[in-house]
């Protein structure tokens, strides 16, 4: 049995922006310590491991381990029902074949105007602190059949904090020359640059400092750490495809080790994490 | 018409297999090493996400590995390769990765995929493999190499011992030259064979096969493509292969895959990460997206969690896929497409691309996998496991007696299958009561067409006299129509089949309504060869063969037919039950005429006469140009007038009215490129590359220049025709000669057949066509080509082959001068 209510349906909804695009279906986990959701896209190439901590919600409530298999195309379908400020309860149970989603609006920011209805029994009913509109959806579960890996936290040879815009910006930027994008990584700076046949271009982003003009100071400044130099070629579509989750957080973390999937990590604040690992390409002659 | 059943076929075929290959033993678990200096696999430590990952699934988490393709390594050097066994033995030098202890995991795959053939590794001259090579620098290596080296081993000894056998077949025609030295190495070779699949294995008995092994396989027979070899090569059993080296679905059954080249495209682009753009441009260097998927898949790592691809996976994906239809049916096949690449290792990708295409490339024509799965059936029944060595040694003498039987047993695997065109039935038939009884079983069948019996050209009437000396034989006029062969079924249903096997019941529901009319009582079923034809209702004449070609193909309703057809029936197949293609034709005509009645303009039993003289021939000969038909067939009447299917006959002859003059008759050529109009044909291509199709090496060669015989309006067509079949790079298998002159300034795919008359043929130093038939290294030429027709009812691969232009060329040398002959023969 699970229960759980979030107070804002955006974050739910920025949430699976992020990772619908990537995959289109997956098996969250619930237990006592939040829902995780670990998928890999159908080409095997990317990995998404998303985790949304019990104290994001209030209240959270999970007796037993849970596995549900949710199409996210539908459930960000849904989702797009719900107000930003509408609060959402989420419940399942194991032995319903549906997730029940109930959104209500807050009192306050209350949208349309309200017309009570006194001898109306459904509207005595509800309790005054709830907001005028309910309302619910049932979202079918399906059965996927997916392998779990163990993510191991493992040490990298660099590490790099940066803005998530200007992150996001690279990538859209260098989408325009090719297919696939080369990192560098030194105690300088990192390094991002592209080669395709109308030409070639770099974006370097210096250690230590903000990449943006009104930075809000620590957020934009970006921050290395590093073990040794590093260089890895990573193809585009799925960095672009990561950057979706810019809206979620002003920083991102970039964790790469030669040979090793490339971790980007985004930190939501009080709420948990998406991370993404992404196979290196090999064999690339630029 | 039948319905077989798919699951049932497949299963007997799966046991097929398994046991064909039980011979083959395994040690899988000693190939795990082969893959682990590609193998980074990053070991858990403690996190919180990793502990929650664990609360949640105990029992499901499983090493998060990430591996490249298998088999990457394949291109590396054989000094890389030693370094490789370096890993094997534990030495990590290399190995560094701030990661702990890698695991490694044993994986049945690896043994096979890691082993490549090298090109060039064939029976002439034996390479050494970098796998060998190992030894002779005094490494010592390690169990999975032996094993792997054993594969080879084996493959080669199959090479020696599949070509030793086709030659012992071949002894019996005189025209092959054959080197004895071969044939006798055939015992030695077998036994070898024996032997050696004791310890060699890729897959355990009973397990499906891998698709990884057919890969393989098709590996080793593309990299063998010296002439004649690659029609040798074959692995042990692999009989559920010829599912898919064929077609989906028997070619009646109308099942394509329906993929186009954007699909794939989308598909490769969808798996590996890369743009269709770059996939696309890609392609058009490389000029195969096989390749081109493959080389992608291999420079995008991804998390190694794939699952081992069978055989039947991917063959039931494929036919998934061209089940798919309706709404979004794109968006479905590329979602099929892509769970299947998702899985594809090394080449798997290549020949999964191209099986999605349709053409495997690979230089093995079907009669090669007729060959193959008929001594694989003889293999498997060879109880080798439980002999002692004496009985090794006894079966050393019978080796030869086994080989015959090979022979013997090809032939008979042919028949039924011209018999009974469907691998479906064959190959649980053949698993199940073996290769002997296997003719009793697999019979005609009304329901399932077969290839029609064909003609062999002649030149002149004498030359059909002196074939047929003191033979009663019998003049049929020669109908300018279309092929069609029409079956009844014990039920009642009526399906009329096109020379191809294509189902024409939709293009001619006139003649389905009319033929209850003419059906004897009596007769419950049947299956009739017959030509159908154009027929001018009111003057009551048989109209040209382009009349008819104005049909419409599909959706012909009976009220709007414009062109009126005559059936004209020559031959019949099968009657109530029974089988009647072993019958001489004689007893054949009788049992047709006593069977159907004639109805005029509609159904017409063909014009025969029973001539004997010159004069006879030459007057029914002028009676049927005049009555608007190609010529004559003359068919031998009692001494071997069985029904042949798919063969073409000597005791079919054709005499074509415009065989007088000239070669004896025109061919049919595919188009492979232009050229630049000039002067007048500016703007439009002014001539045509011209190739014949050679079904041994799967090839088209070139054959001939043509300009004449195109009228303005044709060159117009042709150029827009044309336009979206262009390519930039001629692909690998067309065979020209790279001279300017030859070189035409845009290249075609194989799209289009042209009938093409010409003056005589002649050594050519520069064309291609039949090389290596008539002359050593000389292909042979048209002279004075002259563009006839678009022949629409034949694919490229239906055009004139190879061996049909050598025996033209031979039969125009015998007539005019006989000093030649002798050359031939070499």
């Amino acid at each position: 049995m699970l229960e759980c209510t979030i107070g804002q349906a955006a974050t739910l909804k920025k949430i699976l922006d992020a990772v619908k695009e990537l995959v289109t279906d997956g098996n969250f986990d619930c237990s006592d310590a939040g829902l995780a959701l670990q998928a890999m896209d159908n080409s095997h190439v990317a990995l998404v491991a998303l985790l949304l901590r019990a104290s994001a919600f209030h209240p959270y409530r999970c007796d037993a381990n849970l596995s549900l298999g949710i199409n996210l195309v539908s459930l960000s379908k849904i989702l797009k029902c719900a107000s930003n400020d509408d609060q959402v309860s989420i419940k399942a149970d194991s032995n319903v074949d549906s997730l029940s989603l109930t959104f209500e609006s807050k009192s306050k920011s209350r949208p349309y105007p309200v017309i009570t209805f006194p001898s109306n029994p459904l509207t005595n009913q509800l309790n005054p602190q709830d907001g005028a509109r309910v309302s619910e959806y049932d979202l079918k579960l399906m059965d996927i059949d997916s392998d779990h890996l163990g993510i191991p936290d493992t040490p990298y040879e660099a590490t790099v904090k940066m803005s998530s815009v200007e992150f996001q910006r690279i990538c859209r930027d260098l989408r325009i020359l090719n297919e696939s994008i080369i990192i560098d990584v030194t105690k300088d700076g990192v390094k991002f640059s592209s080669t395709g046949d109308l030409g070639n271009g770099s974006i370097f982003i210096k250690n230590g400092q903000s990449s943006i003009d009104e930075a809000e100071e620590e957020e934009a400044t970006t921050t290395i750490t590093l073990a040794s130099p590093v260089s890895l070629t990573f193809s585009l579509k799925y960095l672009c495809d990561f950057a979706k989750a810019t809206p979620l957080s002003s920083t991102v973390t970039l964790s790469l080790s030669n040979d090793v999937p490339l971790l980007v990590e985004y930190a939501v604040p009080e709420v948990g994490h998406i991370r993404y690992y992404l196979a290196p390409k090999i064999g690339e002659d630029n | 018409m039948p319905l077989y059943s798919r699951t049932e076929a497949e299963t007997v075929v799966t046991t097929v297999s398994a046991q064909l290959e039980k011979s083959i033993a395994s040690p899988p678990q000693s190939s795990a090493t082969a893959k682990r200096p590609h193998t980074l696999i990053i070991t858990d430590s403690d996190s919180d996400n990793d502990q929650l990952v664990r609360n949640l699934k105990p029992d499901h988490s499983s090493a998060f590995t990430f591996s490249e393709s298998l088999s990457d390594n394949t291109n590396v050097p054989p000094s890389k390769k030693q370094k490789d066994s370096h890993f094997e033995s534990g030495v990590d030098d290399d190995f560094q990765t701030p990661m702990k202890a890698p695991i490694l995991q044993p994986n049945l795959l690896e043994c096979t995929s890691d082993t490549k053939i090298i090109p060039g590794l064939n029976l002439a001259g034996r390479k050494v493999h970098p796998m060998f090579a190992n030894k002779t620098t005094g490494q010592k290596p390690s169990s999975d190499t032996v094993a792997t080296s054993v594969v080879e081993n084996s493959v080669d000894n199959l090479k020696t011992e599949k070509k030793a056998a086709d030659s012992m077949k071949a002894g019996g025609a005189p025209d092959n030259n054959i080197n004895d030295e071969e044939s006798g190495n055939s015992i030695d070779s077998a036994l070898k064979l024996i032997d050696s699949s004791d310890s060699v294995a890729s897959w355990k008995k009973n397990d499906p096969v891998p698709y990884s092994a057919l890969c393989k396989t098709f590996d080793e027979i593309e990299a063998t493509t010296k002439r004649g070899i690659s029609d040798k090569i074959f692995p042990h059993g692999f009989a559920s292969l010829a599912k898919i080296v064929v077609t989906i679905c028997p070619e009646y059954e109308g099942k394509e895959l329906g993929i186009g080249d954007s699909i794939l495209m989308k598909a490769v682009a969808n798996a590996t990460g890369r743009s269709i753009s770059n996939i696309k441009s890609d392609c058009d260097k490389v000029g195969d997206l096989g390749t081109v998927a493959e080389v992608s898949k291999k420079k995008q790592m991804t998390f190694g969690v794939g699952k081992i691809l069978t055989v039947d996976k991917v063959f039931a994906t494929l036919k998934e896929i061209s089940g798919i239809s309706g709404s979004s049916s794109q968006a479905k096949k590329i979602e099929r497409i892509n769970s299947l690449l998702v899985n594809c290792k090394g080449s798997e990708t290549k020949f999964l691309i191209r099986s999605l295409e349709g053409k495997l490339r690979i230089g093995l024509a079907e009669k090669t996998v007729l060959v193959a799965i008929s001594h694989a059936s003889i293999i498997s029944n060879i109880e080798c496991k439980a002999w002692s060595k004496e009985k090794l040694e006894r079966e050393l003498e019978s080796g030869t007696a086994i080989l015959k039987q090979v022979l013997e047993k090809k032939k008979l695997t042919f028949h039924p299958y011209s018999e009974l065109p469907n691998y479906d039935i064959i190959i649980p038939a053949l698993a199940e009561h073996g290769i002997k009884k296997l003719h009793e079983i697999c019979k005609l069948t009304p329901g399932i067409p077969l290839k029609p019996m064909l003609a062999h050209p002649t030149k002149s009437l004498t030359e059909v006299l002196d074939r047929f000396e003191n033979i009663n034989f019998i003049c049929e006029f020669k109908y300018d129509g279309e092929r069609a062969q029409i079956h009844q079924l014990e039920d009642g249903t009526i399906n009329i089949y096109s020379r191809n096997s294509e189902n024409l019941s939709v293009k001619y529901p006139d003649i389905m309504q009319m033929l209850p009319d003419v059906i004897a009582p009596g007769v419950t079923s049947f299956v009739l060869d017959c030509e159908a034809v154009a027929w001018d209702i009111k003057k009551k004449c048989i109209l040209p063969f382009q009349v008819l070609s104005t049909r419409k193909r599909k959706d012909v309703a009976v009220e709007d037919i414009q062109v009126a057809v005559c059936v004209y029936v020559f031959d019949i197949l099968y009657l109530n039950g029974k089988s009647l293609i072993t019958e001489t034709l004689r007893s054949r005509k009788e049992s047709l005429k006593k069977s159907f009645f004639e109805q005029e303009g509609k159904f017409t039993f063909a014009k025969a006469l029973e001539a004997s003289s010159v004069d006879e021939i030459q007057t029914f000969l002028d009676e049927s140009v005049a009555g608007n038909c190609e010529g004559l067939m003359v068919k031998t009447m009692d001494d071997g007038s069985t029904y042949e299917p798919s063969i073409r006959s000597k005791n079919w002859l054709k005499v074509k009215k415009d065989y007088l003059t000239g070669i004896g008759d025109t061919l049919d050529l595919v188009v492979i490129g232009g050229y630049f109009g000039k002067g007048k044909r500016t703007g439009w291509y002014g001539g045509f590359l011209l190739a014949c199709y050679d079904d041994d090496s799967e090839t088209y060669q070139s054959i001939c220049k043509v300009a004449t015989g195109l009228t303005e309006e044709n060159l117009k067509q042709f150029y827009e025709l044309f336009e979206p079949y262009k390519i930039d790079v001629p692909p690998s298998y067309y065979q020209f000669s790279d001279v300017p002159n030859i070189r035409p300034d845009v290249w075609f795919k194989p799209v289009q057949v042209w009938e093409v008359k010409a003056a005589d043929l002649s050594i050519s130093p520069v064309h291609h066509a039949g090389k290596g038939l008539c002359d050593p290294s000389k292909g042979i030429s048209l002279r004075f080509p002259r563009f006839i027709r678009v022949r629409e009812d034949k694919g490229p691969e239906q055009a004139t082959n190879a061996e049909q232009v050598a025996t033209m060329y031979r039969a125009q040398n015998l007539n005019s001068a006989s000093g030649n002959v002798l050359e031939d023969d070499f």
